[in-house]
């Protein structure tokens, strides 16, 4: 298994899936659709997906001394640790939003999503999306991924669509909670994202399990 | 001992069978596996690899069945594909660096010396490699863990003539070390001059699995070579092929 790993980092990876991390940074800027970071992420590991495809990576992997349920695991695997290492940049970025920054007069005046533990349960969510619809549906061919990644662009769009646009409704203003209000909601929140998260990953890496057996090479 | 058995492998595609397919590669032996473009070498080697799905039939390396013990056995066959290219951009040094890590037979041993047999640089890209030298970097890796049995298809497409004589005498020298090899090849001359064994595959039939001799002493006109008997074969169920449709 971890030869595979080795591979996914070395091998397989774009270098644009580490440097697309950093946009996680977009949780700081104040006025921008904070999530919009989370989807440049999923671009970045996306490359690795087509550089893979031309270096025929596949292949290459099926024929190492693993199970073709390695193979998948260690995609699910890079592409889990990609969005952690993300993910933790957010985090900071909202941590230091909800102390440091808590009373910065470019957050508070910000129409949009504040960046607090709701937006990165929200992430979560996105992720979630990413790892089901795109890394689930490319295991369908295990070379195909065009469909799979536009449905998965239109479908985070409407999440970071609503999400963005949720607080201004009637009712859900203590989702744009700032500094430590509303904690409890908050931290439900973001839980709700982790448990969507560690499930739906987890039923597509199964069912990406099924799907690359069957397929033929 | 058989190395591999093959028993009685069928897969249908819209325009291709392959009909129940069954061989055996016994241990310490050179087999040729014959056959035109299409005949359905590559279809039986990625059966034989699971890399596709036999709609029936079964596969048995070392008395194991492939299914259930895939990892294993792995371990214990190299494959080289012709001239795939892995990886273009990546020095070969830094995709044997992962190979290395994934085989816990690594011989790195083996590695420098056929490296140094093969003359290839480690600081090269495959895009900056010849199509010869490309097949070259893929029987590398198959060499290099010490694989008991070599799984070759297409191995001399694309190398020179010195080149291709080098390697059917390399074959030689690891069948002396008691590695089989099964290499695939439309080159008749290549399973002429060095295998032990041919199996002949026409339009996803095997037609001949048979020791040289016996195969020359069976199916070979007087003065005629292998590469003739196979083209004359060949010929014949192609005419038969043209007469079925027409009726």
């Amino acid at each position: 298994m971890q030869g595979i790993l080795i591979k996914e980092f070395k091998l397989s990876a774009s270098i644009l899936s580490y440097l697309f991390i950093a946009f996680g940074l977009m949780f700081f800027i104040p006025g921008y659709p904070v999530l919009c970071g989370v989807f440049f992420v999923t671009l970045g590991i996306f490359q690795s997906f087509q550089s893979a495809r031309e270096s025929n990576d596949i292949l290459f992997s099926a024929l190492l001394p693993f199970s073709k349920r390695s193979v998948v695991k260690g995609k699910y695997i890079f592409v889990c640790i990609i969005e952690l290492c993300s993910l933790i940049v957010m985090s900071i970025a909202v941590i230091l939003r909800m102390s440091v920054f808590l009373n910065a007069q470019v957050y508070r005046a910000n129409a949009l999503m504040n960046a607090n533990f709701f937006a990165l349960g929200i992430a979560f969510v996105i992720f979630a999306l990413f790892n089901s619809v795109f890394v689930g549906g490319f295991f369908k061919t295990a070379y195909r991924f065009a469909r799979p990644f536009v449905t998965y662009i239109i479908l985070s769009f409407l999440i970071v669509g609503i999400a963005e646009a949720l607080h201004h409704f009637p009712g859900f203003e203590n989702l744009n909670s700032f500094g430590t209000d509303n904690l409890p909601l908050q931290l439900i929140l973001l839980a709700g994202g982790i448990s969507f998260y560690c499930v739906v990953t987890f039923v597509s890496y199964k069912k990406s399990c099924e799907r690359f057996e069957k397929i033929d090479l | 001992m058989n190395v591999v058995q093959v028993k009685n492998l069928n897969k249908s595609y819209p325009s291709f069978d392959l009909k129940d397919v069954s061989f055996s590669i016994e241990e310490g032996r050179i087999v040729g596996f014959a056959g035109r473009n299409g005949a359905g070498k590559t279809t039986v080697i990625k059966s034989m690899l699971n890399l596709i799905h036999p709609d029936s039939g079964e596969i048995v390396f070392f008395g194991k069945n492939l299914k259930e013990n895939e990892t294993e056995i792995k371990k214990l066959i190299g494959y080289s594909a012709g001239t795939v290219n892995w990886y273009p951009r990546k020095k070969l040094k830094d995709i044997i660096s992962v190979v290395r890590k994934c085989y816990d037979n690594w011989d790195e041993k083996a590695y420098l010396k056929y490296l140094d047999f093969f003359g290839l640089d480690e600081n090269k890209t495959a895009q900056e490699m010849s199509e010869g030298m490309k097949v070259k970097c893929n029987l590398l890796t198959a060499l290099s863990h010490n694989a008991k049995l070599l799984i070759l298809d297409e191995p001399t497409s694309g190398l020179d003539p010195f080149s291709r004589d080098e390697l059917t005498t390399l074959f030689k020298e690891l069948k002396n070390d008691g590695v089989s090899v099964f290499f695939s090849t439309h080159i008749i001359s290549d399973v002429e001059k060095c295998a032990d064994d041919i199996i002949y595959i026409s339009q996803g039939k095997i037609v001949a699995s048979l020791p040289k001799a016996e195969f020359v002493s069976r199916f070979s006109e007087e003065g005629e070579s292998i590469e003739e008997t196979i083209l004359r074969m060949e010929r014949s169920n192609e005419n038969a092929r043209h007469i079925n449709k027409r009726v």
